[in-house]
C-alpha cells in the first residue's frame, strides 16, 4: 500500500530539509496520462512514485462553488489563454487527477480513420487498432464507461436531441466515465458525489492501494539525464492555494515518464534542454476548438439540472465537426454571455429558460508554447481559414438544430450574427463570409500534439513507444504526443496509450534491472 | 489601483439585472480582487491597461472628460465597444467584465433566484456515496 501525500500529512510548512526518494519510475502528472500507468506498473509489483503540481481535493471538499472550483483546480486559475485572432480560452486542470477532474466526462474512443491517419500518414504502422482496441476495453470496463442516462441527461441534451432528430441528423446520447450519476450537472468543477469517474477517484486511488506513492503540490523542475539516460527529477513542493514554497524533492529512478500534459510537458523538456533534438518540441498545438450557440426556448429547460455534456450528434466527423451539449452554472456563463450579446444582464435573467451547444473541430490550425519568465509560458494559436469556415458551418448547424428543438432565439458567438431570431437570420449568416475576427469567446479544452509522436527522429519527439528519441528511459505519456488533433473528447485514447507505453516502460524496467545486475551498478550509483 | 479599477467598472459592466439581488460592492470587489491575483502573471497587467484603454476610448467617443460621464454614458461606451467586430476594441469590455460578473452571479442569493440552489444541490450530493464497489447498489437514503 502506497500514500498520497499532500502539504498537510507531509508537515511541509514545518519542513525545510530537501526529501530524498528513489523508485523504478518516477511519473511527473496524475492525470489521464499518468494516471493509468501509475496503477499498471504498481500492479506490476514496480516501485512508482507520482508527482503532481496539484492539490489534492477529495470528492467531499466539491462545494458547487464553480468560481472557487476553478480558482483551485485548473491551471492559472482558468485563466490560459492562447493569444491569437480571435484569443482562445485553454482551460487546464492542475489538480490530483489533472484534467480528468475537471472535463465532463465524455469517453470516447479514437475515430478509427484517425488512427488510420497516424499509421499511414505519420509512420505509426505499429500502433494495431486491435490492440489499442483491448486498451479501451479494459479502461471502459475500469471506469464504469456507459451511455449517459436519459433520465437524468436533463432538458439541455433532449431538446438537442428532438431537434437533431428532426432535422435527420445522426447522434445520441455519449458514453461517459460515471457511474451512478445523478446529473448534478458540475462535472467541470469536480463531481460532488464522487460519480464520474476521474483519476483522482479511480486509478490514483487504485495504483496507491498497489503501493504508488503519489504527491501533490510538487512542482518538477528539472530531468536529470546521466550518459543519455534518465536517471530521476528534481523539483520542489509549492502549496497550490497559498503558494507559499516549500523544501526541494529529488527523486531518483531507472525510468522517467513526463505526464504533465500537453502544455507543461514541453515547457520542462524546453527549459531542460532536453530530446528537442527535431526542433519540434513546443510546436504542433492543437486544442479543439470550441464555440458555443446558446439557444433561448419559452419553456423552462433548467440547464443546470442533468449532467453536464451528455448527447452529441456525429454525423459530420468526417467534415471534421462534433456538436456537443453542455452546460453552465450562472457564474460561468455570465461570464461568456457579454460575447454573445450586449444586453447580458437581460440574457442572464433567462437563464433557466437558456440551453448551449458546443461546435467542435478537429482542427488543421497549428500553434505553439513557448516558455516565459518565471516559470511562465505564452500560448500563440492562430486558426486558420478553412477551420474558421468549418467553425460557421458548425454554428449553423447548431443553430438549426436549435431552431428545430422549439428555441425563439440563438445566441452566437459570432460578431455580426449574435443574435438569431429566425430562419431568415440564419440563412443570412450560411451566406455571408466570416472570419476569424469575429468569433469571441473562443475556447479549446483538448490541447494535444506539441511533442509529437512518429517514425523519424527528425520530424517527431518521441517513438511509438513513447520514448523520446534523444534520451533513453525517458517517456513521455499525456496527449502532447498526438501527432494531430483527433476529433473526440481525447481523455480515453490519453488512457489508452498511457497503457499501451506502461508496457513499453515495464520492459525497460526489467531490461534496467537486468543490466545493473550485470553491471553491478544500481540507480544510485549513476546519480553519484 | 486594481481595487478602483473594479469598483469603478462594476455598475458600468454589470448593469441592472432584472428580479435579481442587488450588487454587494464590497463582498464583489474583494472577490474580483482574489480572482484576479489567482490568474497568471500578466492578467492584472492586461486588465489595467484594457482599463485604461476603455477610458481613452469613452474619452473619445463622448468628447468629454472621464470624469465627467456619467454611468448611461459609460453604459453607451461599453455597449459600443461589445458591438463592435475588431476583436481587440471588443476584449475590452470582456476583459474588464469577467471578474465582475462573475462575483456577482456566484453569489448565493443570485443563483437561487436563477433556480441554481447549490446548497440544496450539494446536501442532495451527500445523500449518496458512490463508490468503486461492483457488487453493491448505489446508497441512497
Amino acid at each position: 500500500m502506497g500514500t498520497l501525500h499532500t502539504w498537510e500529512n507531509l508537515e511541509l510548512t514545518r519542513r525545510s530539509k530537501p526529501l530524498e526518494l528513489s523508485a523504478d519510475v518516477v511519473i511527473i502528472g496524475s492525470g489521464a496520462g499518468g494516471a493509468p500507468m501509475a496503477h499498471e506498473l504498481a500492479s506490476e509489483g514496480h516501485s512508482v512514485v507520482v508527482l503532481e503540481q496539484g492539490g489534492y481535493f477529495p470528492t467531499e471538499s466539491f462545494q458547487f462553488d464553480c468560481t472557487e472550483s476553478v480558482r483551485q483546480l485548473y491551471l492559472n486559475s482558468g485563466l490560459t489563454f492562447a493569444i491569437g485572432v480571435p484569443t482562445v480560452l485553454c482551460p487546464v486542470g492542475k489538480t490530483v487527477g489533472g484534467t480528468t477532474t475537471i472535463n465532463q466526462g465524455t469517453a470516447l474512443r479514437i475515430p478509427r480513420q484517425v488512427l488510420q491517419e497516424w499509421r499511414v500518414g505519420d509512420g505509426l504502422k505499429e500502433i494495431d487498432p486491435e490492440e489499442m482496441s483491448l486498451y479501451y476495453t479494459a479502461i471502459e470496463e475500469f471506469l464504469f464507461v456507459k451511455k449517459a442516462d436519459p433520465e437524468v441527461a436533463g432538458n439541455n441534451a433532449r431538446k438537442f436531441l428532438e431537434g437533431a432528430g428532426r432535422l435527420g441528423l445522426q447522434g445520441g446520447y455519449l458514453p461517459r466515465n460515471a457511474k451512478d450519476c445523478e446529473g448534478y450537472g458540475v462535472c467541470s468543477f469536480g463531481c460532488p458525489s464522487g460519480a464520474k469517474q476521474s483519476m483522482n477517484v479511480s486509478y490514483i486511488p487504485e495504483a496507491v492501494k498497489k503501493g504508488a506513492d503519489v504527491y501533490a503540490d510538487c512542482k518538477v523542475t528539472r530531468i536529470l539525464t546521466e550518459n543519455g539516460r534518465a536517471v530521476g527529477v528534481e523539483g520542489f513542493f509549492k502549496k497550490h492555494d497559498t503558494r507559499q514554497k516549500g523544501p526541494a524533492v529529488r527523486v531518483s529512478a531507472k525510468v522517467v515518464v513526463l505526464a504533465g500534459g500537453t502544455i507543461g510537458t514541453p515547457l520542462l523538456l524546453l527549459r531542460n534542454k532536453l530530446a528537442n533534438s527535431s526542433g519540434e518540441v513546443g510546436w504542433n498545438y492543437r486544442l479543439h476548438p470550441v464555440t458555443q450557440v446558446i439557444p433561448i426556448f419559452d419553456e423552462r429547460i433548467d440547464p443546470h439540472k442533468g449532467i453536464s455534456q451528455s448527447a452529441w450528434v456525429d454525423e459530420f466527423l468526417a467534415e471534421r465537426i462534433s456538436l456537443e451539449t453542455t452546460v453552465l452554472p450562472p457564474d460561468m456563463l455570465a461570464m461568456a454571455i457579454p460575447a454573445a450579446c450586449d444586453n447580458h444582464s437581460e440574457v442572464m435573467s433567462l437563464y433557466p429558460y437558456t440551453g448551449l451547444i458546443g461546435c467542435m473541430l478537429r482542427e488543421t490550425s497549428k500553434g505553439r508554447i513557448v516558455p516565459g519568465p518565471r516559470h511562465g509560458f505564452y500560448v500563440f494559436y492562430q486558426i486558420n481559414w478553412e477551420d474558421v469556415r468549418r467553425m460557421k458551418l458548425a454554428n449553423v448547424i447548431a443553430s438549426e438544430i436549435a431552431f428545430a428543438a422549439g428555441a425563439k432565439r440563438v445566441l452566437t458567438f459570432m460578431a455580426g450574427h449574435n443574435e438569431l431570431r429566425s430562419l431568415q437570420d440564419l440563412k443570412r449568416l450560411k451566406s455571408e463570409k466570416v472570419s476569424s475576427r469575429q468569433f469571441m469567446a473562443m475556447s479549446g479544452w483538448h490541447p494535444m500534439g506539441t511533442c509529437r509522436m512518429g517514425d523519424d527522429p527528425e520530424t517527431s519527439v518521441v517513438r511509438h513507444t513513447g520514448e523520446t528519441w534523444d534520451v533513453e528511459n525517458l517517456f513521455i505519456s499525456d496527449a502532447s504526443v498526438f501527432p494531430t488533433s483527433i476529433g473526440v473528447n481525447p481523455q480515453l485514447t490519453i488512457m489508452a496509450f498511457s497503457l499501451r507505453c506502461a508496457g513499453f516502460v515495464d520492459e525497460k524496467l526489467v531490461g534496467e534491472t537486468d543490466r545493473q545486475e550485470q553491471t553491478g551498478t544500481g540507480i544510485s550509483t549513476a546519480i553519484a | 489601483m486594481l481595487e478602483k479599477t473594479v469598483r469603478e467598472f462594476m455598475p458600468v459592466l454589470l448593469g441592472t439585472p432584472e428580479g435579481l439581488p442587488d450588487p454587494d460592492i464590497e463582498g464583489q470587489t474583494r472577490f474580483a480582487l482574489e480572482y484576479l491575483s489567482a490568474g497568471a502573471k500578466e492578467f492584472k497587467p492586461v486588465y489595467l491597461i484594457a482599463a485604461a484603454s476603455f477610458k481613452v476610448l469613452a474619452v473619445l467617443l463622448k468628447r468629454k472628460p472621464w470624469s465627467m460621464l456619467t454611468i448611461e454614458e459609460k453604459d453607451y461606451v461599453a455597449n459600443k465597444l461589445f458591438s463592435y467586430s475588431n476583436p481587440l476594441l471588443r476584449s475590452i469590455p470582456l476583459l474588464l467584465a469577467m471578474p465582475i460578473l462573475a462575483s456577482y452571479y456566484r453569489r448565493e442569493e443570485v443563483q437561487m433566484a436563477l433556480g441554481f440552489d447549490a446548497k440544496a444541490l450539494k446536501a442532495d450530493a451527500e445523500l449518496r456515496t458512490v463508490t468503486r464497489d461492483r457488487d453493491l447498489p448505489p446508497k441512497c437514503k
